[in-house]
């Protein structure tokens, strides 16, 4: 019976492909707008965050696209929600947990990073050369 | 069930879902999944937004966002034949089957040879976890290690022995003295390394003493590697820092005056070769170069130019976790398949195999989808 069921929902799967590969192009079609860096809204990085918007939607659609017909989860029955309700919420749990402190913290790291102390010391001690000459 | 009494061939009572145990298996194998890369990915969000200044230019990270988007393509194409390769089973067209799993197999091996293409572009930039200056100061004393690495191959080479390097560097001057006098073959060569071995002590003090800056350490190693002797048609040899002129501009080596000379009348000799010498600067006509012999390049080569990454190792670290895990998923799907492909066309009964397998794959090409953007695009 159950095999019955399933074989009855026909999709054009060559269809979801080339649905699938047109989102392709639209992330790299993104890609090439050159907004990355830009500023926009009136924000520094308004340009980065809206081209990760577009390209994360892009991706969130063509995962529905593979999930939905694919792996055939729109025909399945509702145990497809007892797996992968409590997988996803347990999955985005880490990051939850992870982003107050390092994702978004209101003080400024302390890390090799942020300060670029060499080029200035080289520039700014002018004297240094002569010091190190007497020293060899 | 009131009329059990009736109809006792009525179907036993089945526990469980109606779906087989091996599917249901599958679904819960890669529920762990989910969490499993959620976690690499959600890591790499928080942790790039929390690093003001993540490297994102393609010219530094050398990511192309076409190899990315090819093999995205590859993943899609080869899901898409799984789906079509498990419909024949259904239809049990195994023929179909066959055919179609062997070019999912095909699409796996082109997506892992696009990818080797793109580690190998990181390995030789060096852009490895652990590997890389984030900052000027850091990128100097890189540069200053691989060219102890590269100092220490050569005394090696010279003077053979368990010695440190601060013994055998002593030792060279030793073993040319010697070879002076005995009037060795390798006279030449050891002279060679030992000015390399002089340049290279010059430049470590001038680094550990800060009297140099990053950009003076990139502009000597182009002076080492293109110091040679170019011999022109007529045997003529000029020694000194041989190259293209907009390329002797761009690292210094042209002296003042020279390089104003240079901008004024920069229209016209493309095919002429420089070559800065003590005494001055040497135009030579491409077409009258006979050859050209670099005297140190050979073992500055393995110096990698002092190019500081912010942010670099722990980029590297995410890049190399997310998509070698994704890799090695990449693998095993291909041992699936290889499982089924051994039988060829003898398919029968394993219409649940080609389904599960066809489950995982796609799964693999959901990871690929989410990224694709994030790490190639974004």
């Amino acid at each position: 019976m159950m095999e019955h069921e399933h074989d009855t929902h026909h999709v054009n799967y060559l269809y979801i492909f080339i649905m699938l590969c047109v989102f392709t192009l639209m992330s790299v079609v993104f890609d090439g707008l050159g907004i990355k860096g830009k500023t926009m809204f009136g924000k520094e990085g308004g340009g980065t965050a809206l081209l990760a918007v577009l390209v994360l939607a892009v991706a969130v659609a063509k995962a529905l696209c593979v999930m939905l017909f694919f792996m055939h989860l729109k025909f399945e029955r509702n145990w497809k929600y007892v797996i992968l309700a409590p997988t996803t919420i347990l999955a985005i749990g880490l990051p939850l947990a992870l982003l107050p402190d390092i994702g978004v913290h209101y003080y400024t790291l302390d890390v090799p990073q942020v300060h670029d102390s060499v080029d200035h010391a080289a520039s700014d001690h002018p004297d240094a050369e002569d010091d190190s000459k007497e020293g060899h | 069930m009131s009329h059990s009494i009736q109809a006792p061939a009525a179907p036993p009572l089945k526990m469980g879902l109606a779906i087989p145990n091996s599917k249901l298996c599958v679904w819960l194998f890669l529920g762990t999944e989910i969490m499993f890369f959620t976690a690499f990915i959600g890591t790499y969000i928080v942790l790039r937004l929390g690093s003001p200044g993540w490297p994102d230019n393609p010219n530094v990270t050398h990511i192309r966002v076409l190899a990315g988007g090819t093999n995205t393509f590859v993943l899609i194409l080869s899901s898409y034949f799984v789906v079509v390769a498990h419909e024949a089973m259904g239809n049990k067209n195994y023929q179909r089957a066959n055919k179609f799993l062997i070019y999912t197999f095909a699409l796996a091996c082109v997506f892992l040879g696009i990818k080797a293409f793109e580690y190998k572009g990181k390995i030789d930039h060096d852009i490895l976890p652990g590997h890389i200056a984030e900052n000027s100061e850091q990128a100097m004393n890189k540069v200053v290690n691989e060219f102890q690495v590269v100092i220490n191959e050569g005394l090696d080479d010279f003077v053979p022995g368990d010695d440190n390097a601060i013994v055998k560097s002593s030792k060279l001057q030793g073993r040319i003295a010697e070879l002076k006098a005995e009037g060795g073959e390798e006279l030449a060569e050891i002279e060679t390394f030992a000015k390399l071995e002089t340049e290279f002590k010059k430049l470590r003090t001038s680094v550990l003493d800060e009297t140099i800056t990053m950009v003076q350490v990139e502009h000597e190693l182009f002076r080492l590697r293109n110091t040679g002797t170019l011999t022109t048609e007529n045997d003529r040899r000029i020694y000194g820092v041989i190259g293209e002129k907009a390329k002797l501009l761009e690292y210094g080596q042209l002296p003042g005056d020279a390089a104003e000379e240079s901008t004024s009348q920069s229209t016209e000799e493309m095919d002429e070769i420089l070559v800065v010498t003590r005494d001055g600067v040497i135009m030579i006509a491409t077409d009258d170069v006979h050859d050209i012999t670099y005297e140190f390049r050979d073992r500055v080569e393995h110096v990698h130019d002092p190019h500081p990454i912010k942010y670099g190792n722990l980029f590297a670290s995410v890049y190399f976790l997310m998509t070698g895990f994704h890799a090695l998923h990449v693998i095993i799907g291909m041992i699936l398949f290889a499982i089924v492909l051994k039988l060829g066309t003898n398919l029968d009964g394993w219409h649940d195999f080609v389904e599960n397998s066809g489950l995982y794959w796609h799964f693999v090409d959901l990871v690929w989808i989410f990224l694709f953007p994030l790490i190639y695009i974004i």
